[in-house]
């Protein structure tokens, strides 16, 4: 008796709270307003408007775009910090992994606003630029456009990536260096021929994992992005706050999770075929 | 070592470091702005003091925006180390049906953008006719950190010795007993970790919290009204308690997981 009804909660809490909630929310977006109430029946008008809105199609590409950025000045500024603190034998290697990991915890509207503080007009970069008479006025470059939204989410994002690149790189066995430096490998080559080639599946799956988080972000473009910066995940923030059709913004976010799960499969692919090897 | 790998290296450590500035440069200027006044747009230097912060604990809406956020963090916190305790166990003890696609299910809030989460779960409410409020906040930060604390204590499960489980059973102790009273104990550490990670994530939790939060505010949403509005030496004084939190909060977690995997596994 006890156990059928731990069964129950056991099935039942998972299928409550996100189960369901997925699966209204896939039948939403073929749901549709009209005259201004929502209307249940089945349609894909929400679908048809976003493939024939070049607006819509242009910020999804351009979205795409930004973040596969993001996601790779992550693999190289991820790569380049984690190699670092994987070269480090001494007890200093923990805290520098502390070190580069704590900006996670660090409130995410913080680290948003404080680039903006920098980024601004009148911001700590213009300052400092004009201070090192670089520029003579103030320049406009760096806020409210697509730019500043790849800088300020490359800077939040990164510390996501160091992280899997860590491990990464954890992973391959001490023995397989020394052995390549005994058969006579210099410190350069041993990286290009071992340690490379072995870390990097598990770098860009970690690359595509902070992909994945910046696709949704519609904080960021908010802050820093201004009417130029406009992300897909703020398309469909907007279709819940002002433009209120729901179910468009609904298929607009199974867009987003088609996105996302292709991402994702891609990452996957690329782990197994590295495991395979 | 020749000279040009020495060069390399010390070129990277020079981007390293530039990425380090990157990270904690922005937070440490506005924690050393929150000091001093603002005038026209031009730091006065000569006016340090700690003013900004006093005017802090007067103000309403921010001492009831941390509390909502702790309100929050706690329930979303005991009830998710509940559920995924208990269904760790339940998956633990014997074979399941649909064990793969329960931990998809769980995994799934935690690695799709928080967005779709927000949305969906949004949805959800709304044709279940449940009003937004703290409660609907509570339900999705339990969905979100429900995938950590499993995995962590599933870790820990998997590493202790199934011959326990079965003296246990086989001495004539039920399944509940069992687990209260052999695995739990066992179990304590990595719930104390999972719990203070999961209380970090829901403390600093926006994105989805944006979408089902309706008129009251947690912390991250009444910063965000905030700062859209400006820069004060107030925002800034806000932003540097919230950072001491955070930072002391994520800091004593990752020392104690490294307690946690330091614990030298049994048999």
């Amino acid at each position: 008796m006890t156990e059928a009804l731990v069964a129950v909660a056991v099935y039942g809490v998972p299928a409550v709270l996100i189960l369901a909630p997925m699966v209204t929310f896939l039948l939403y977006s073929f749901w549709s307003v009209q005259d201004g109430r929502l209307s249940r029946e089945l349609t894909l008008v929400n679908y048809a408007t976003f493939l024939s809105n070049p607006s819509y199609r242009s910020v999804f590409l351009g979205t795409l775009q930004l973040t596969a950025t993001v996601a790779a000045i992550g693999l190289v500024l991820g790569y380049v910090i984690a190699y670092l603190i994987w070269r480090v034998r001494s007890s200093l290697r923990y805290f520098l992994l502390l070190f580069s990991v704590i900006p996670l915890s660090m409130s995410y509207i913080v680290k948003i606003y404080a680039m903006r503080s920098i980024l601004g007009y009148n911001g700590f970069l213009n300052s400092a630029l004009l201070a090192a008479g670089l520029i003579s006025e103030p320049s406009k470059l760096f806020l409210f456009n697509q730019t500043s939204v790849m800088i300020t989410m490359a800077v939040i994002y990164l510390p996501y990536a160091i992280l899997p690149i860590f491990l990464s790189l954890e992973r391959i066995p001490l023995s397989l260096i020394a052995a390549s430096a005994d058969l006579g490998a210099r410190p350069g080559q041993t990286f290009r021929r071992v340690v490379l080639p072995m870390s990097l599946p598990g770098s860009i799956v970690g690359a595509l994992f902070v992909m994945v988080i910046a696709l949704g972000d519609f904080l960021t473009p908010q802050m820093v992005g201004g009417n130029q910066g406009f992300t897909f995940g703020r398309a469909i923030w907007s279709q819940f706050g002002m433009a209120f059709n729901w179910p468009f913004g609904t298929a607009l976010a199974v867009v987003l999770l088609l996105a996302s799960l292709a991402i994702m499969a891609v990452a996957g692919a690329i782990s197994s075929r590295a495991r395979v090897r | 070592m020749t000279r040009f790998e020495r060069l390399t290296l010390t070129l990277l450590w020079a981007v390293a470091g530039l990425a380090f500035v990157a990270m904690y440069g922005p937070a440490l200027l506005v924690v050393t702005l929150s000091f001093f006044r603002i005038d026209r747009q031009r730091v006065d230097w000569s006016s340090f003091s700690f003013d900004a912060y006093a005017g802090l604990a007067g103000n309403h809406d921010i001492v009831a925006a941390l509390t909502n956020t702790l309100i929050v963090g706690f329930s979303a916190v005991t009830c998710a180390l509940l559920i995924a305790v208990g269904l760790a166990f339940y998956m633990h003890v014997e074979s399941r049906r649909g064990q793969r696609f329960v931990e998809f299910m769980i995994f799934l809030p935690f690695i799709l953008p928080a967005i779709i989460t927000g949305v969906s779960l949004l949805i959800a409410f709304r044709e279940a006719g449940i009003e937004r409020g703290l409660l609907t906040v509570i339900v999705g930060h339990i969905v979100i950190i429900i995938a950590i604390i499993y995995r962590m204590v599933m870790t820990r499960l998997e590493s202790l010795e199934r011959s326990q489980l079965e003296a246990s059973l086989d001495l004539g102790a039920t399944k509940m007993q069992t687990f209260r009273y052999v695995v739990v104990p066992q179990l304590a550490s990595a719930m104390v970790t999972s719990a203070l990670l999961a209380f970090t994530l829901s403390f600093d939790e926006t994105l989805v919290t944006f979408f089902l939060v309706g008129g009251e505010m947690t912390l991250p949403i009444r910063l965000w009204a905030m700062v859209r509005v400006g820069f004060t030496p107030e925002i800034n004084a806000l932003v540097a308690v919230v950072l001491l939190m955070t930072t002391c909060l994520a800091t004593v977690g990752a020392l104690s997981l490294k307690r946690l995997v330091r614990i030298p596994v049994h048999g």
